[in-house]
């Protein structure tokens, strides 16, 4: 290189330097405004920056209102209906049933031709009942349709092409003829149930995706184009259905299975729980971990992170682990404010599932204890 | 020789502080050309430092900004839905989120 090219290289180097430094230093001045720069990162530091306050519940504020009795197994799964009070539940008693959870009362039973079913869900009008399991086939009931005449409900289509097991179903929001699954085949699946057909495969051997096991999936309440699944490959990934190819981003930092992903309430974040103990809230948009959820202890118990669900608003977190305990997290606040798991009349045993009534009032919670529980605000509320 | 750059070692009063002219960095260049060029690779190195670390800070600048618009956000989204479940929340409240506290309309069930 001549002397004259390598002056034209310094000269260009040099005006780089300047025009960087000059552009740091207004990045700098933009962000005057927030008072601890390494703190920021993470919403609970933001928002104790920002003079927030814990949630604070009374002894008697959030109590258990009802218990639905009925199973003889494990519960396994939960879902509400979009409006009403309505929840269907599948236990490993190989039964779904459906509660009018209001009264206590079961308006369906439902014998299960495979026993081993792990998820279940309500169609968006209410009519209809999704279940998958072991049988790697996701079965929908008609809970219109008349019992044949040993009683049973007969299936009214079955969902077949998995290679593994079905982990967990979600009907799309807004129709009853959608919906994504979760597998054990390393894939997630967008049915079109009127056909019976699959109409996008995301992930499996042709395309990237999910390296082990599918867990769980949930649906954008605000984009039902999107949606998010979580792993035994220690990832959650975010989909646009109508992208099969790959994932629109993949999701990094827990360190072990991620069994459970919610959206939150906005549909710009979800959050994650997962076998390393912690639950998690993640960005869409940048992709960025907004915060981890995680309380220390000095023994050697496991404790794993089995379902979330947040709060209408997503103030609240709320997290079922294998231990028993269910935390109640202020989520701006990363602080655990109640623990369901010791509270009088709280289940025997593990939690397994979580879900919220449509208008944020109820929280279900479903048990190995072969129970289900309805948790509701008995206190007084002070309205801002 | 470039003869449209000033002549070396002689600062423009605006460079005096922070941004030094492209000019005033140049090495003088000596007769054989060998031992300037020297001098010149290694300066362009330096800078080429700078220019990673520079760029490394901005980077993470511009990560913390958007994380705290992102945090902002989030704040404000939670604390504009009212929720049920909190003690303190925005209103309007609705009567029926008491549903669980009272006998259902016609029946005569009553809650345990």
């Amino acid at each position: 290189m001549s002397v004259a090219e390598l002056k034209a290289r310094h000269v260009a180097a040099t005006e780089t330097v300047n025009s960087l430094r000059e552009r740091l230093q207004q990045k700098r001045l933009l962000l005057l405004d927030t008072d601890d720069l390494i703190e920021v990162v993470a919403v609970a530091g933001y928002a104790k920056a920002h003079g927030k306050s814990s949630v604070s519940f009374g002894a008697t504020d959030l109590v258990c209102c009802r218990t639905l009795q009925g199973h003889t197994g494990k519960v396994y799964s939960l879902d509400w209906t979009p409006e009403k009070n309505r929840i269907v539940s599948a236990s490993q008693d190989g039964r779904l049933i459906v509660w009018n959870a209001l009264t206590s009362q079961k308006t369906h039973a439902i014998k299960l031709p495979c026993a081993w079913v792990m998820t279940c869900a309500f169609s968006p009008t209410g009519q209809f009942v999704a279940c998958g399991g072991l049988d790697s086939v996701c079965s929908i009931f008609n809970l219109n349709s008349p019992s044949d005449k040993d009683g049973n409900l007969p299936e009214s289509k079955m969902l077949s092409g998995h290679k593994g097991y079905v982990s967990s179903c979600q009907y799309v929001p807004d129709e009853d003829t959608h919906l994504i699954t979760s597998s054990g085949d390393h894939t997630c699946v967008l049915w079109d149930i009127t056909t019976g057909l699959r109409t996008s495969v995301f992930g499996g051997e042709f395309q990237s995706g999910h390296t082990a096991d599918v867990l769980s999936v949930s649906i954008n309440g605000s984009n039902s184009r999107m949606f998010v699944s979580g792993s035994c490959d220690s990832t959650a990934r975010l989909w646009d259905t109508r992208v099969a190819s790959r994932a629109v981003r993949t999701f990094h930092g827990h360190e072990g299975d991620v069994n459970t992903v919610k959206f939150f309430p906005d549909g710009n974040r979800f959050g994650t729980g997962s076998d390393d103990g912690t639950c998690r809230l993640f960005d869409i948009r940048t992709g960025h971990q907004l915060q981890e959820y995680y309380q220390q202890h000095s023994d050697d118990e496991v404790r794993h992170v089995t379902s979330i669900a947040f709060s209408i608003s997503g103030r609240l977190l709320f997290a079922g682990y294998s231990n028993g305990d269910c935390y109640v997290w202020d989520t701006l606040l990363a602080q655990v404010v109640l623990n369901l798991g010791s509270l009088q009349n709280s289940h025997e045993s593990r939690i397994s599932c979580l879900g919220l009534s449509a208008d944020g009032s109820a929280l279900c919670t479903g048990s190995y204890d072969t129970n289900l529980k309805i948790w509701a605000f008995g206190g007084h509320r002070k309205v801002i | 020789m470039d003869d449209s750059l000033p002549s070396p070692g002689e600062p423009r009063r605006e460079d005096q502080h922070r941004t030094p002219s492209p000019s005033t960095l140049l090495p003088k260049t000596q007769p054989s050309g060998f031992y300037g060029k020297h001098r010149l690779a290694a300066a362009i190195s330096n800078l080429q430092n700078q220019i990673n670390y520079l760029q490394e800070e901005l980077d993470q600048l511009e990560e913390i900004g958007e994380a705290s618009i992102v945090c902002k956000e989030l704040i404000s989204s939670v604390e504009s839905i009212p929720d049920p479940l909190l003690p303190l929340s925005k209103g309007p409240t609705n009567i029926n989120w008491d549903r669980w506290f009272k006998g259902a309309q016609n029946s005569r069930k009553r809650w345990i």
